[in-house]
């Protein structure tokens, strides 16, 4: 161990070199990362439903759709029909829009006894400006079930354009001119933006804005957490340069190893900042204890103290943080987990070797503030920590029974918890996406896709007519409005063929009313290239996690019914997606803080050789975790894709300040031989160092309630309180079971 | 002296008067000997091949027979592949059209009046097809002249999906080469190339190659077995006809 920390001293400068010329490496890298706001891409390839969903989605153009709302009290007015040509017009000619379907430039098909008309719905040369028109216009659009909910809502009051960008342009770019665009026409109507383009630059805007936005001010609050904590430059700036550092690098790697920024991974930096700069602050603080005259001599012997407690601390957070690898739903929660992992151990070397070495090459600083810090933080010994310890010594049972209380209240609140896997959720109540979605659910029957794919030849009449009748199925359910596919237009032109409104038994009839069909816009959205594959759009309107399940469950039953040797049929879609989700928000939560508790108690129990060692350092934890479920179940707060990682990571740091009582109890024990004198100075000790860490750490989180995405607001207040509850539970609970634990043992020795 | 510069005046007003309308004179003569080009033939019959490649390079082959009387009567027939054999469209004026389908043996009225439609798939729309002369249907102005062409720029004198047409006439024969479409937004959004072979004593259009720009999408439409006026009658373009 004094090899090694001499070996620092040694080699200071060649550290030194290496940490600016990786840091500069990165920092170059870096301009390389990508921001990802493609939330389906995220959906695990290993679930064949979000496989599929993800395969449809590209296949069949509705990852490329994109929807604009005009909403006012009546559509069919001279002005508001002007309005949306206007709109209509203004996306055709953007570059990178393949398609646009509007009420002033829909196709409409009318087939009567001679034969088939085929026009616009409106004429856009000459638009309806006559009240009569335009009441008929309306008739005849309510008359019409393509129409009818589809185009115009049922009410009148709001109208869609829909439109489709090409597959190969960059949509993020497309998105921003459209809304650019439609914005500066300044329309009276009130417009929203829907779809999956539009929904993506818009969830991009939200983590280019929490990322420009929180880092620095989670900079600003650890700073001044540090500088009240240490009252000196050197302990502000190495702990916050080590995490700043950390970031950099994470970062860094991320984009050499091409992975993106999401809207869970863009608070890997608050995350690191809030976590790394601890590792540093106990390196410090361990050199400035040592007072020894030779400054390099005390920084030796200061590594050797800290270098294992340090680890420690490091590996069981990042345990915390590898966790979600296992059990996670969507990939960018893994890549979550991989880098605050990643950046979390670069936070501890970092700590050991570049602080120590930065701290030799500049020591004629570092000696004065070791001396101020040390008589600062005694206002927290006399006024917080002593009367801590005496109340105590005092009632330790009174403690352990208020600590029981509130845990049998809070896995009361347990049963309360609910999840929440709705993506218009994550967005706060006032943010246009979520507003839109509101509408989309409201005026045009949801916003979540739900496809039925259909394999086999889409021109036999056997696979088409299957097609209708599941789509007969689906509109029994109530949340399922509109279907839509290739069997419904071969029913409608057989119908203008004269033949009615069926599957024509004859293969031959399907093939050539195909002739009518071929070249169309929407045919590409129905069937594939070379027919094999066709699929059943449609939407479903509840978020209802239980109306959801009970959709998915009632299709999959219906399709397992009816096997046919015609086509093989599966369903996909948000629905299904939401289902998986959903379920494995609960079961990756078991999962991985089932992980995360056993590597942890195996650790500590390991590094301090007693498994009873192990097993009291979680109990603070565990209770934790239970008063942070509790506390979500009574709040409503629900489980979703951010709020699920707390308790993992709330795990890994809150183990620190167990592993701080029980190590400072060890080494005090050791040193006294009487257990209450070595709890009383452990607590004063310690407890100085677990409150700055608990304060520095929840203040930096909690600045993620500033954040636009809900999910991250609430994660942010969730890891702040279980700081608080580890804390808490690491300085009265655990000292109370080591009072309690010892007086028995006092008692039981005595009583022999 | 004033009457020195009026005298200036007037005959700058009328040499400037000559040029524009001499330059007008021009570009409608070219487009006019153009549309003689294209239409003069009484009747045409022919075989045609439609070939559509997407934009992977993957083509489908269909192919028709065409007759075709003065600049307003059509008939087409196809004949592969297998699925469609037998289908056949007929154009008549006025935005009439009738549709034989041999599964169903009957045949149905198809009235459109969208015609910035695709025609069957392919990257003509019904305005591309239609055989209406170009001087009746745009005001052309003649933007250059090169070596072996005329650049004239057409633009439309009804509504049209169109903005303006930019077409490259080639100065000898007076048949086009290409012809550019522009939407409203002045983008490019299709262009035709043209083939032309003089058959008998006209110029035959033997192969057009049409690209939808935006989806990348082509259609080439090659001519074979041309003949001319063989003496097609009304008659060869009834219901009737188009059932057979």
């Amino acid at each position: 161990m004094n090899r090694f920390a001499e070996g620092i001293v040694k080699f200071k400068w060649l550290i030194i070199l290496a940490v600016a010329g990786l840091t500069v490496f990165f920092i170059y890298e870096s301009k390389d990362l990508h921001i990802n706001s493609d939330i389906i891409s995220s959906l695990p390839d290993d679930d064949p439903a979000a496989k599929l969903y993800k395969e449809i989605g590209t296949q069949f153009g509705g990852n490329d759709m994109g929807m604009i709302v005009l909403e006012t009290d009546d559509v069919f007015k001279a002005e508001v029909i002007q309005h949306i040509k206007q709109i209509t017009d203004s996306l055709k000619y953007t570059n990178g829009v393949s398609s646009v379907t509007s009420l002033t430039n829909i196709l409409d098909i009318k087939s009567s006894e001679w034969g088939i008309e085929i026009g616009k719905l409106v004429d856009e040369y000459n638009l309806p400006d006559k009240q009569l028109q335009l009441d008929s216009l309306k008739t005849y659009v309510f008359s019409k079930e393509m129409y009818k909910g589809a185009v115009v809502s049922e009410d009148g009051t709001a109208t869609a354009i829909m439109f489709t960008l090409l597959p190969d342009e960059d949509k993020q770019a497309v998105a921003t001119e459209i809304k650019d665009k439609i914005e500066a026409l300044d329309l009276p109507e009130t417009i929203y933006f829907g779809g999956l383009p539009m929904m993506m630059n818009d969830i991009n805007e939200l983590i280019v804005s929490d990322i420009v936005w929180l880092v620095p001010i989670v900079f600003l609050v650890i700073a001044i957490v540090l500088l009240l904590s240490f009252k000196s430059f050197g302990g502000v700036l190495l702990p916050l340069l080590t995490a700043g550092l950390a970031v950099v690098w994470t970062i860094g790697i991320m984009a050499v190893t091409g992975y993106e920024l999401t809207i869970i991974s863009n608070i890997i930096p608050v995350v690191l900042l809030a976590v790394g700069s601890a590792y540093t602050i106990h390196v410090l603080n361990s050199i400035n204890h040592i007072k020894l005259a030779d400054r390099k001599q005390a920084l030796v012997q200061a590594l050797r103290y800290i270098i294992v407690p340090v680890i420690l601390a490091a590996v069981t957070t990042a345990i915390g943080f590898v966790s979600f690898v296992f059990g996670a739903y969507l990939t960018m929660i893994k890549d979550f987990g991989i880098f605050t992992a990643v950046g979390t151990l670069i936070a501890l070397i970092l700590s050991l070797f570049f602080v120590p070495a930065l701290i030799s090459t500049l020591s004629m600083y570092g000696k004065k503030t070791a001396i101020e810090s040390e008589e600062k933080k005694t206002i927290l010994t006399h006024k917080i920590l002593l009367p801590l310890v005496k109340f105590l010594f005092k009632h330790p049972k009174y403690t352990f029974m208020s600590w029981g209380f509130l845990l049998m209240l809070c896995i009361g609140g347990m049963f309360l918890i609910k999840t929440s896997v709705n993506m218009a959720d994550y967005f706060k109540k006032d943010n246009p996406t979520r507003v839109a979605e509101g509408v989309m659910q409201k005026k045009f029957g949801g916003s979540l896709p739900v496809f039925v794919v259909f394999e086999g030849d889409m021109q036999s009449p056997e696979v088409l007519k299957m097609m209708i009748s599941t789509e007969h199925f689906m509109k029994e359910d109530p949340n399922i409005e509109i279907t839509q596919s290739i069997a419904d237009l071969i029913e409608q032109m057989n119908d203008a063929m004269g033949e009615g409104k069926k599957i024509p038994d004859d293969k031959a009839k399907i093939e050539q009313l195909w002739f009518l069909l071929d070249g169309q816009e929407v045919m590409p959205q129905l069937v594939n290239d070379n027919l094999s594959k066709g699929i059943i759009q449609s939407k479903f309107v509840s978020v209802d996690s239980k109306e959801l399940e009970v959709f998915t469950a009632k299709m999959n039953r219906f399709i397992e019914d009816n096997p046919n040797e015609h086509c093989k049929i599966e369903l996909t879609g948000m629905p299904s997606v939401y289902v998986k989700l959903n379920s494995s928000l609960i079961n990756s939560q078991y999962n991985n803080l089932l992980i995360a508790i056993v590597m942890v108690v195996l650790i500590v129990g390991l590094i301090l050789r007693s498994a009873s060692k192990g097993i009291f350092a979680a109990i603070p934890v565990v209770a934790t975790i239970i008063v942070l479920f509790g506390f979500m179940g009574i709040t409503g707060i629900p489980l979703d894709i951010a709020t699920v990682l707390v308790a993992s990571i709330a795990l890994g740091i809150g183990i620190d300040y167990s592993i701080h009582v029980i190590t400072g109890f060890n080494k005090h024990l050791i040193s006294h031989g009487d257990a209450e004198k070595a709890i009383e100075e452990t607590i004063l000790l310690s407890g100085k160092a677990v409150i700055i860490n608990v304060i520095s750490v929840s203040a930096g989180f909690l600045v993620l309630l500033f954040s636009q995405i809900v999910p991250l607001q609430n994660f942010g207040l969730l890891v702040a309180i279980s700081m608080f509850g580890s804390g808490l539970g690491a300085l009265t609970l655990l000292p109370v079971i080591l009072i309690l634990a010892n007086r028995k043992r006092k008692i039981v020795t005595n009583n022999h | 002296m004033k009457s020195t510069i009026q005298t200036a005046v007037m005959t700058a007003i009328i040499v400037a008067g000559g040029v524009f309308s001499a330059n007008a004179q021009d570009a409608s003569t070219i487009l006019k000997k153009m549309d003689d080009v294209m239409y003069s033939p009484k009747d045409m019959t022919g075989k045609n091949k439609i070939i559509l490649i997407d934009k992977n390079g993957k083509e489908e082959i269909r192919e028709a027979t065409i007759q075709q009387k003065d600049t307003d009567k059509r008939m087409f027939r196809f004949t592969s592949p297998a699925s469609q054999t037998g289908i056949s469209v007929l154009s008549l004026p006025d935005d009439v059209m009738y549709l034989y389908l041999p599964a169903f043996g009957k045949e149905r009225r198809i009235a459109t009046s969208a015609k910035n439609q695709n025609f069957a798939g392919t990257d003509f729309s019904y305005d591309d097809m239609e055989s209406v002369l170009y001087s009746a249907k745009y005001t052309p102005k003649l933007l250059k002249t090169e070596a072996d062409v005329f650049v004239l720029e057409l633009t439309p004198l009804n509504r049209s999906d169109y903005s303006k047409v930019i077409v490259r006439i080639n100065k000898t024969n007076f048949y086009p080469e290409l012809m550019e479409y522009y939407d409203k937004a002045n983008n490019k959004i299709k262009e035709a190339k043209y083939t032309f072979k003089k058959i008998d004593n006209y110029w035959n259009a033997t192969e057009i190659e049409m690209t939808d720009l935006k989806k990348n999408h082509k259609t080439k439409m090659q001519m074979s077995d041309v003949k001319y006026d063989t003496g097609l009658t009304d008659d060869d373009f009834t219901v009737r006809k188009l059932k057979q």
